[in-house]
C-alpha cells in the first residue's frame, strides 16, 4: 500500500496556534479546531461507527488538549497528539458500553460524478466494507483505519497505540486477510 | 505473483476508507469552544471549592491543636500570677488585713481610769 504522506496542516502553525491556546486565546482554538476536527471525527467514525458518538468524542478530545495545552510538548505533530488522545476515549467508551462496536455503521457514500449505477456500486462496497471493519478486532480496526484511511505511518500508529511497530504490522497484515475473508463475495476465493 | 483480486480488494479498500477519512462538522469549532469555557469554569468553581474546603479544615485544626487543656490553663494562671507584682502586693495586703482580722482585741481605757492615772 502507498505511504505517501498525507497532507498534513503545517506543524508550525498547530505549535504557535497551541502557545495561545495555553494563554486561554479562544480564538485561536477555534481555529485549531477547525484545522483538525474533520479529520478526527472521521477517525471516530470509523472506530465507532455512530456520528454521534464520533462527534462527542472529538468534543472530549478538544476538551482534553485545551486542558493539557500549558504541558504540551511539540515533540509530536499535533495531529498524532490528538488521534493518540481520541484513541485512548475509543478503549474508554468500549470498556464503558461493556461491548465492543460491531453493527454496521450509519455511512452514507458520497456518489460524487458516478453514475446511477456505479453510484450504488460504491455505496454498496462502503458499506460491506463497514460492516466487515465494524467486525474487525479493536487492535486489527484501529491499525487499519489509521494506516488506510488516516495515512499514518507505521512509527505513529505504534506510538499512538502505544506497542512496537512489529505488533502494528502484525494486526494490519491479519486485518487484510480478515476482510478479505469477509468481502470473498466480492472479491472471490483467493 | 501479485492476486489480481489482491489488488482490486486493496485499491478498494483504500478508496472506501478514504471517503469517510474527513467528515466536517459545520459550526463544531463554536460547540468546542462553549464547552471549553463551561469546562473552564466548572474547573474553577472545584478548585475554589478545595481552596475553601481546606481552608476551613486548617482553621479547625489550628483552633483544636491550639485550645489549652484545663491543666496548662492553671499552670499558665498561677505562672501569670506570679509575674505580676500588684498581685503580689495585693496578695501582700490581703494577707495583712487577715493577720489584723487575727490580731487580739484591746480594750480601750475608760475616762474614769484616764482621770485617775498618776500624773493626770
Amino acid at each position: 500500500m502507498a505511504q505517501e504522506e498525507p497532507t498534513l496542516p503545517d506543524d508550525e502553525d498547530d505549535k504557535r496556534l497551541m502557545a495561545l491556546v495555553a494563554e486561554g486565546d479562544d480564538d485561536a482554538l477555534r481555529l485549531l479546531v477547525n484545522r483538525h476536527h474533520a479529520r478526527l471525527v472521521g477517525y471516530l467514525r470509523g472506530e465507532v461507527g455512530s456520528q454521534a458518538t464520533a462527534e462527542e468524542l472529538a468534543m472530549e478530545v478538544f476538551i482534553r488538549l485545551h486542558r493539557a495545552a500549558s504541558r504540551w510538548r511539540p515533540e509530536a505533530k499535533l495531529s498524532t497528539y490528538l488521534i493518540h488522545i481520541a484513541h485512548n476515549l475509543v478503549l474508554n467508551e468500549w470498556r464503558r458500553r461493556g461491548r465492543k462496536p460491531t453493527t454496521a455503521l450509519e455511512f452514507a457514500a458520497e456518489p460524487g460524478d458516478s453514475t446511477q449505477q456505479s453510484a450504488r456500486r460504491v455505496a454498496e462496497l462502503d458499506e460491506a466494507f463497514q460492516r466487515a471493519i465494524a467486525q474487525l478486532p479493536p487492535e486489527q480496526r484501529t491499525a487499519i483505519l489509521l494506516v488506510v484511511q488516516q495515512e499514518l505511518p507505521y512509527e505513529d500508529i505504534a506510538e499512538i497505540m502505544g506497542v512496537p511497530v512489529s505488533s502494528v504490522k502484525t494486526w494490519i497484515h491479519r486485518a487484510r486477510s480478515r476482510l478479505r475473508e469477509l468481502l470473498k463475495d466480492f472479491y472471490g476465493n483467493e | 505473483m501479485d492476486n489480481p483480486n489482491h489488488n482490486a480488494f486493496d485499491q478498494e479498500l483504500a478508496a472506501s476508507l478514504s471517503r469517510g477519512r474527513t467528515v466536517a462538522v459545520p459550526g463544531f469549532s463554536g460547540r468546542v469552544v462553549e464547552a471549553v469555557r463551561a469546562d473552564r469554569r466548572r474547573r474553577i468553581v472545584i478548585r475554589w471549592s478545595s481552596v475553601a474546603t481546606a481552608a476551613a479544615a486548617c482553621l479547625v485544626a489550628v483552633l483544636t491543636l491550639s485550645a489549652p487543656s484545663e491543666e496548662a490553663l492553671n499552670r499558665q494562671t498561677l505562672a501569670l500570677v506570679a509575674r505580676d507584682e500588684s498581685a503580689q502586693l495585693a496578695d501582700l495586703l490581703g494577707a495583712a488585713d487577715d493577720l489584723s482580722l487575727l490580731s487580739p482585741a484591746v480594750e480601750k481605757p475608760s475616762v474614769v481610769e484616764v482621770l485617775n492615772a498618776p500624773g493626770s
